[in-house]
């Protein structure tokens, strides 16, 4: 990714049930680093798309961006791939998978 | 001269010249040619119903795509389709890693629906930039959203063009075009950063964010 965004205020969150992987549900999304998605979009995706705060927004951008991918939901199979379809809907390089 | 997208209250807004604004739009118009489902829409239900079922459904892979990038075969799609540009790869990546199986279910369920959502999204942002205003870009939030994923995939595209599948492949771009600024790479890559620049001041726009 490139160019980084500045912070701005944390935007109103919804309940979050992805802070908790849950072992009922064993799946995940990710999403990998590229080099042309950009900082700052990737952070409004996430928090549009999925309603995270911009905080988390934030850390789960900066996942990816340093440490090459991040997990950006968990849920049940059919749930991680509306959620990976959605995500290369924006653009975003988007896998799901079992959790290991 | 373009000048950085801000929000003004309900709309966003910009200034493209003409020369930039058909710059833009002419690469939105070539990234949903290459994304457009390769049935198009008919207008008459039955065929359409047929042909949003998907590929497998009756049309075939297009045999006059262009042709594929000099880089081989996109480590995105473990097992590319012959004829088929590697650039659809990036755009639309294998969604499994480690299961072909299931990175080819997840492609027959969803690549139509998204190639579809995706040429309509870059349909909505160029039809958003053919209201001009002098050189004023006036933008809905809802507009605004278009465009910004619009941006997206046709930054994919180029980048994919030129070859920028990683952070090193950005530097050693960057590297050769200072070395040798006739270099034929040199006017996709300052488009490309053009793009950049505009895409980020919207998203930034959007979010709130004040600019630089």
């Amino acid at each position: 990714m490139s160019i980084l965004a500045s912070i701005a205020p944390v935007q109103e969150r919804q309940a979050d049930s992805a802070d908790v992987a849950d072992p009922a549900v064993p799946w995940i999304t990710l999403v990998w680093n590229d080099p042309v998605n950009l900082m700052s979009y990737v952070t409004y995706v996430f928090q549009t798309y999925f309603n995270y705060p911009r905080a988390k927004a934030e850390k789960l951008m900066m996942d990816v961006h340093t440490l090459g991918k991040a997990v950006v939901s968990h849920g049940t199979r059919e749930e991680m791939e509306r959620d990976a379809m959605a995500m290369q809907g924006y653009g975003l390089w988007a896998t799901f998978e079992k959790d290991s | 001269m373009a000048r950085a997208f801000r929000r003004k209250g309900e709309l966003y807004a910009a200034r493209l010249d003409p020369q930039e604004r058909a710059i833009v739009v002419g690469l939105l118009e070539q990234t949903r040619e290459l994304l457009a489902p390769e049935v198009a829409a008919t207008g008459d239900a039955f065929t359409d119903l047929i042909a949003s079922l998907g590929p497998d459904f009756g049309s075939s892979s297009d045999p006059d795509a262009p042709a594929a990038g000099s880089r081989g075969p996109n480590p995105r799609r473990a097992e590319p389709e012959r004829d088929r540009d590697p650039a659809l790869d990036r755009l639309l990546p294998d969604a499994h890693r480690s299961d072909p199986a299931i990175a080819a279910e997840f492609r027959r369920l969803t690549e139509h629906d998204l190639r579809r959502r995706k040429s309509d999204t870059i349909t909505a942002a160029i039809d958003a930039l053919a209201v001009t205003d002098g050189d004023k870009v006036r933008l809905t939030k809802a507009q605004a959203d278009s465009l910004l994923v619009a941006l997206t995939d046709t930054r994919l595209l180029i980048g994919e063009r030129l070859g920028l599948r990683d952070e090193s492949d950005v530097e050693s771009l960057e590297r050769r075009i200072v070395a040798n600024p006739e270099h034929p790479l040199a006017f996709a890559a300052a488009v490309y950063d053009f793009l950049t620049w505009l895409q980020d001041s919207l998203a930034g726009a959007l979010m709130g964010r004040r600019l630089f």
